[in-house]
């Protein structure tokens, strides 16, 4: 692999790293939007969705073992859902308790502003690569 | 090894290549920050270098630029050492490492070109 194909691979982990990002916030948008809804096509409450991240690694690549970050969506299943008294909803049971998703609308911003921390941070890593490549530009002139 | 010979040129490039390696590698610390387990990694290459140059340049050439795992920088609850300052840190001083071997490599070209010229 050239140098330059090598600085090109690393603008190539930085994407990577803003779409696993990415995947995080719209997850994060889904979990506010919904944090109210009671009435799902399966039933029951909305139920908050986590991303986890893993690594998938390249053990072949050059100078060494390279890896790239993935994101998976899976459902909350050990957050509960919130009982609250309302005798009046539609969904409400019997003693008038609704089930409530387990979205907490501050952990889901807390969780946004960390993964737009995290976002920016790889796009200044692209345009770190950027600038070395403009640099390396610069001598051939 | 001369003043302007093709040696430190070679040395130059060879700098900027392993910067290169290193902003790739940094760049990876970044992406997986996110990643549970997941334990940053380096680039050694100018410490060897000065180590070799030290002791007369003897073998210079057979120094290749290391991936190192860090193990020593304390990791958090979930296992991941990347703190995200230190990443642009190391990312901002690799970046004007690189620009200074370029901008070295660059003044040697000319000192050839004006020697080229017979100092016109």
């Amino acid at each position: 692999m050239n140098p330059l194909q090598k600085l090109f691979s690393s603008m190539r982990t930085s994407s990577a790293g803003m779409a696993a990002e990415r995947v995080r916030m719209d997850v994060i948008a889904r979990n506010i939007a919904n944090a109210q809804v009671t009435r799902t096509e399966d039933g029951g409450p909305y139920r908050r969705e986590v991303v986890t991240f893993a690594a998938i690694v390249d053990k072949h690549a050059r100078g060494g073992a390279s890896s790239m970050p993935v994101a998976r969506v899976s459902q909350d299943m050990k957050t509960p859902f919130e009982l609250l008294h309302k005798p009046d909803h539609p969904d409400a049971d019997s003693a008038g308790m609704v089930r409530m998703p387990n979205v907490n609308p501050t952990q889901e911003m807390a969780d946004l502003i960390a993964s737009t921390r995290a976002y920016e941070a790889n796009m200044n890593a692209q345009d770190n690569f950027v600038r070395m490549a403009e640099r390396a530009l610069r001598m051939a002139q | 090894m001369d003043a302007i010979g093709p040696d430190r040129d070679q040395l130059l490039l060879r700098l900027m290549s392993a910067a290169t390696q290193r902003a790739k590698v940094l760049s990876e610390n970044i992406a997986n920050q996110s990643v549970p387990g997941y334990v940053r990694r380096d680039v050694r290459f100018e410490e060897l270098v000065s180590a070799r140059l030290a002791r007369g340049g003897e073998g210079l050439d057979a120094v290749r630029p290391q991936v190192v795992e860090d193990r020593a920088t304390p990791a958090g609850p979930d296992g991941n050492n990347v703190h995200l300052e230190s990443e642009v840190a190391a990312m901002r001083e690799n970046l004007l490492a690189y620009q200074l071997y370029a901008q070295m490599l660059d003044g040697r070209h000319s000192l050839v070109q004006i020697a080229i010229q017979e100092g016109r």
